[in-house]
């Protein structure tokens, strides 16, 4: 960050680069059934997060590719959070993709 | 009448520690934290939509989970090679601004259990 313009310039190819396999290849109707111990926190408004104390975040409607990169990294340990590593370590890729797609399907009109 | 001081005295306490987290995150201003969201723009969209699927969307996150996310960029507790810099030199009232801002965003939506 001491030369923002290079900063910034290395970001935006950052973001031309990386997005290149935006494919999708969740089955949403699988990950409705596969997501329903994920509503026990994710799916109550306003639940909190203890320990720190913190909103559970809203994930209606996130991307897909970013949903199933953030269960990838709790499942192999490299994003720490202790109830999600324990809920991602069971799942295997088709899981996470499935599950990925449902919660990215609900961004319209719900 | 001394040990109802004492009572009252407990009670109040635990009040104020009920509700000093929620007066302490609200700091954040939004318009503010628009101005200083201009590099975030580059990956995560105008108002919080990103450009690409990989990037999170951020509009209409809940405020304390945005400043929880970047203070945990900033000291390093969650790594990635993008927001590791970007949250480098936020302080904590960039970081209050900018929560502010995307949550103040529509978008993101609460799960209704079905």
């Amino acid at each position: 960050m001491r030369n923002p313009i290079l900063s910034a310039a290395l970001l935006m190819l950052a973001c031309l680069v990386l997005p290149a396999d935006g494919a999708q290849a969740g089955d949403a109707q699988a990950g409705k059934i596969k997501a329903y111990t994920c509503t026990g926190c994710h799916g109550i408004p306003g639940y909190n997060n203890v320990y720190p104390t913190y909103k559970v975040p809203k994930i209606g409607g996130q991307n897909y590719e970013y949903l199933a990169a953030a269960l990838r990294a709790y499942r192999d340990g490299e994003r720490h959070h202790s109830t999600m590593q324990l809920q991602a370590s069971s799942l295997s890729d088709t899981d996470i993709e499935d599950i990925a797609a449902y919660f990215a399907s609900l961004g319209n009109g719900s | 009448m001394k040990r109802w001081n004492s009572m009252n005295r407990l009670l109040f306490s635990a009040l104020l520690l009920a509700v000093l987290p929620t007066t302490l995150l609200a700091k954040g201003d939004p318009e503010a934290g628009q101005s200083k969201s201009q590099v975030c723009q580059a990956c995560h969209g105008l108002d919080g939509k990103s450009i690409a699927p990989i990037y999170p969307n951020l509009a209409g996150q809940h405020e304390d989970y945005l400043v929880k996310a970047l203070a945990d960029y900033r000291a390093g507790r969650r790594t990635n090679a993008i927001m590791a810099p970007m949250a480098a030199n936020l302080s904590d009232q960039d970081i209050e601004d900018l929560a502010a801002w995307y949550a103040s965003q529509d978008g993101l939506k609460d799960l209704s259990i079905q």
